[in-house]
């Protein structure tokens, strides 16, 4: 118990920012700085892969499902691989590590949550779309003032949910070198050598708090949005992403219904 | 103002519409009635092409429905047929004036104050003027399909069409929502119902429709209907109503 | 793009011979993980089932730190910190036997079992509460009505939820290599350095991925398509 309590403090101020101000930000605050940058990035991403997919030009929804059935069905660490190659290549200079995870973590969380959001419009009631068409309304003009401000707030908890991910996510980094929060730890550990189950311990709880207060917080937005919209549409509560079924099976399944 | 000329629809191999020809003329009102899967609904959807129809003409205003147009014809067209749902989709997000400003500032590109005055004066004349800044969900049933109707009336449409704008409110909110539509028959509003108030329809209507098996069946003016159907089917649809 | 060729590295007897051995590896450790997981997921089940508090809470616990700390780090803790603490025999006898792969398992096998039981306890909450009453009021025990009425109904519901975790577990294979097993990730990544060839090599190990998955979904599919025959009225 004390070697746990000598270590953290030995360690806390790199495990939290690394070797700030010596070196790039590193840590706890690069991974969350990698989380919310992959998320911010990737959600008007998603809502686009999300019109795609629920539009009903072949051209559209194509190559979006193309899209999302492959982000899901190859692993992160492929996708990581494959972007690490490609960016450069394509423009022509080399990027860091952690340009290198956030353009992953953007285009896999785009797909994932491109789930979230269309489950989210699928479980508005069809009422809603055509009210706003009955009333001379087009399509986008429908999409952008009634169905998506509901749907997307209808969605928070799961896409809350989807960060929480984004943060499990990054610990990959660690494979190409990213300075976050395991590398961190994989550095105190190399550091220290005789305590490697204390450290990576620590790491692991670290990771728990994190992430099990913002599971807490999910929940506690789930109930709430519940009870607002009990009112008035029979609107599904939003569920938490790894509890949505869908047919193309993935972690992040969604239901399918039909849209008019 | 509405004209049906041998409109035929089929969902896959199901017959829904079988050459239904009638017409609804500037100021009348129109009830339609029938037993459930009779077509009724389908039938006033297909005004403002919320269903399609596989042959036949259907004319709006002198405007063909269903003649092949682009999407912003469409919604133009769609702007000035007023159509009130039975689940009054409400848009829940916004307030009960926001509602009904939402769509004359959207579509029809109202400035925002005068939008605002003409919501307002509408949700006075159906009664909800107090109710402005609320949501819907803090309103009652019979509360949201009135402001629903405001809604499509502030499109300033030549009709209105109802699908079953009663049949999912408790029986005590019934009859704001029919003097509503009462009081809009009066001022003239030319209107088509699809309802299972026969009260309403002996009282208001101008004219009966009597479908079953997406055909009419039977047209008269309300007295002649409810008094003396000529069609066996309509006759026991009315006894069965009187049975209960 | 450089010359693409794909031929280069499938007719090479050694490349191919890498690839086959890293595919393996990884179809032995998405097998081993889903069993213990899978098994493992039942117990937790059963154990959830049982009327014990302090049971519930166990189960709850263990579930709630398997979903919130992330896999690799888990892996990270069984091959790096457990392992340290295994007395030297075992240490031995471990590192001649791939421990790399062996930790892989368990840990992946640990960390999907929390997600299999929540699965198999939605999949029991989906059904109607009609249902055991119906049962219990027809005579069954409450042992014969869970094993007639409700598993197979509660089995049925959790279909779909199961067979996407099932593509994680699939997936998340990969996650050996940080620990140095050899699976297929792993066996891309030597061949791109050893040939230069990035593009072929990931496109292979990508196909692989993308076909087994899908493969995955497929039977997913099918089971649930039969699940459903079974029920329908």
């Amino acid at each position: 118990m004390t070697d746990l309590v000598a270590i953290i403090s030995d360690n806390w101020l790199l495990l939290l920012v690394g070797q700030y101000p010596n070196g790039p930000l590193g840590g706890l605050a690069c991974t969350l700085i990698l989380s919310i940058l992959g998320i911010a990035l990737a959600f008007p991403l998603s809502v686009l892969i999300a019109l795609a997919r629920t539009s009903k030009w072949r051209l559209l929804s194509w190559p979006a499902t193309a899209l999302v059935y492959g982000a899901r069905g190859v692993p992160l660490l492929m996708i990581i691989l494959w972007v690490y190659f490609l960016v450069p290549a394509l423009i022509g200079r080399n990027v860091s590590g952690f340009t290198t995870m956030v353009c992953t973590l953007v285009i896999y969380e785009a797909a994932f949550l491109a789930e979230v959001v269309r489950s989210g419009i699928q479980a508005l009631p069809r009422g809603q779309m055509e009210a706003a068409r009955a009333l001379g309304h087009n399509y986008l003009g429908a999409m952008w003032s009634v169905v998506l401000p509901q749907a997307l707030y209808n969605v928070m908890p799961s896409m809350l949910s989807q960060f929480v991910s984004t943060i499990k996510e990054t610990t990959l980094g660690y494979v190409i070198n990213v300075h976050e929060l395991t590398f961190a730890a994989s550095q105190v550990n190399n550091q220290l050598l005789t305590k490697p189950f204390h450290v990576f311990f620590i790491l692991a709880v670290i990771y728990f708090i994190v992430c099990w207060s913002l599971t807490q917080l999910a929940e506690w937005l789930e109930r709430r949005i519940a009870t607002k919209r009990r009112g008035v549409s029979t609107v599904r509560p939003a569920v938490d992403a790894e509890n949505i079924v869908s047919p193309i099976a993935t972690d992040r399944p969604v239901p399918v219904r039909s849209i008019s | 103002m509405i004209s049906f000329s041998k409109v035929n629809k089929w969902y896959g191999d199901y017959h829904a519409l079988v050459d239904v020809t009638a017409r609804v003329n500037k100021g009348e009102v129109v009830v339609v009635c029938g037993p459930s899967g009779s077509g009724k609904s389908t039938l006033i959807r297909t005004v403002n092409r919320l269903e399609e129809i596989q042959s036949g003409e259907l004319t709006f205003d002198g405007r063909s429905v269903h003649a092949p147009m682009s999407g912003s014809e469409l919604n133009k067209l769609r702007s000035h047929i007023g159509f009130v749902f039975q689940s009054f989709n409400l848009f829940p997000h916004m307030s009960v004036v926001e509602n009904v400003m939402f769509s004359p500032i959207r579509v029809n590109s109202m400035g925002k104050s005068e939008a605002r005055d003409k919501a307002l004066s509408l949700l006075e004349r159906v009664g909800l003027a107090s109710k402005a800044g609320a949501y819907p969900a803090q309103l009652s049933g019979g509360q949201q399909q009135r402001v629903a109707i405001a809604r499509a009336l502030a499109m300033e449409p030549p009709a209105m069409l109802f699908d079953e704008p009663t049949s999912a409110l408790d029986p005590e909110m019934v009859g704001e929502v029919l003097a509503v539509m009462r009081s809009l028959a009066n001022d003239g509003m030319t209107m088509m119902c699809v309802t299972h108030e026969m009260g309403f329809a002996r009282e208001v209507a101008d004219c009966v429709w009597f479908m079953d098996a997406g055909s009419i069946l039977e047209v008269a003016d309300p007295q002649t209907f409810f008094k003396q159907p000529q069609h066996p089917r309509a006759q026991r649809f009315l006894s069965d109503l009187r049975t209960h | 793009m450089k010359d693409f060729n794909l031929m280069a590295i499938l007719l090479n007897p050694e490349f191919s011979a890498m690839l086959l051995h890293g595919l393996k590896t990884t179809l032995l450790i998405a097998a081993g993980s889903w069993t213990l997981a899978m098994t493992l997921a039942l117990i937790l089940l059963a154990v959830r089932l049982t009327p014990s508090r302090v049971a519930q809470h166990a189960v709850a616990t263990y579930v709630s730190y398997h979903r919130n700390v992330p896999t690799l780090v888990q892996m990270m803790l069984w091959y790096f910190g457990l392992a340290s603490l295994l007395p030297a025999t075992a240490q031995a006898w471990l590192s001649e036997h791939s421990a790399e792969a062996v930790f892989a398992v368990i840990s992946l096998g640990l960390c999907q079992a929390a997600y299999f039981s929540e699965d198999l306890r939605s999949g029991f909450r989906a059904v109607p509460l009609g249902q055991t009453e119906a049962a219990r009021a027809l005579g069954h025990s409450y042992i014969g009505a869970l094993r007639h009425v409700l598993m197979p109904q509660a089995v049925r519901n959790a279909i779909p939820a199961l067979v996407n975790h099932s593509v994680s577990l699939f997936k998340n294979s990969s996650l050996a290599m940080a620990i140095g097993a050899a699976e297929l990730t792993h066996a891309v990544k030597e061949l791109e350095s050893r040939t230069f060839r990035a593009f072929e090599s990931y496109l292979i190990a990508t196909v692989i991925y993308l076909l087994i998955s899908l493969l995955i979904m497929a039977i997913g599919a099918w089971l649930g398509r039969r699940a459903a025959l079974a029920t329908a009225r």
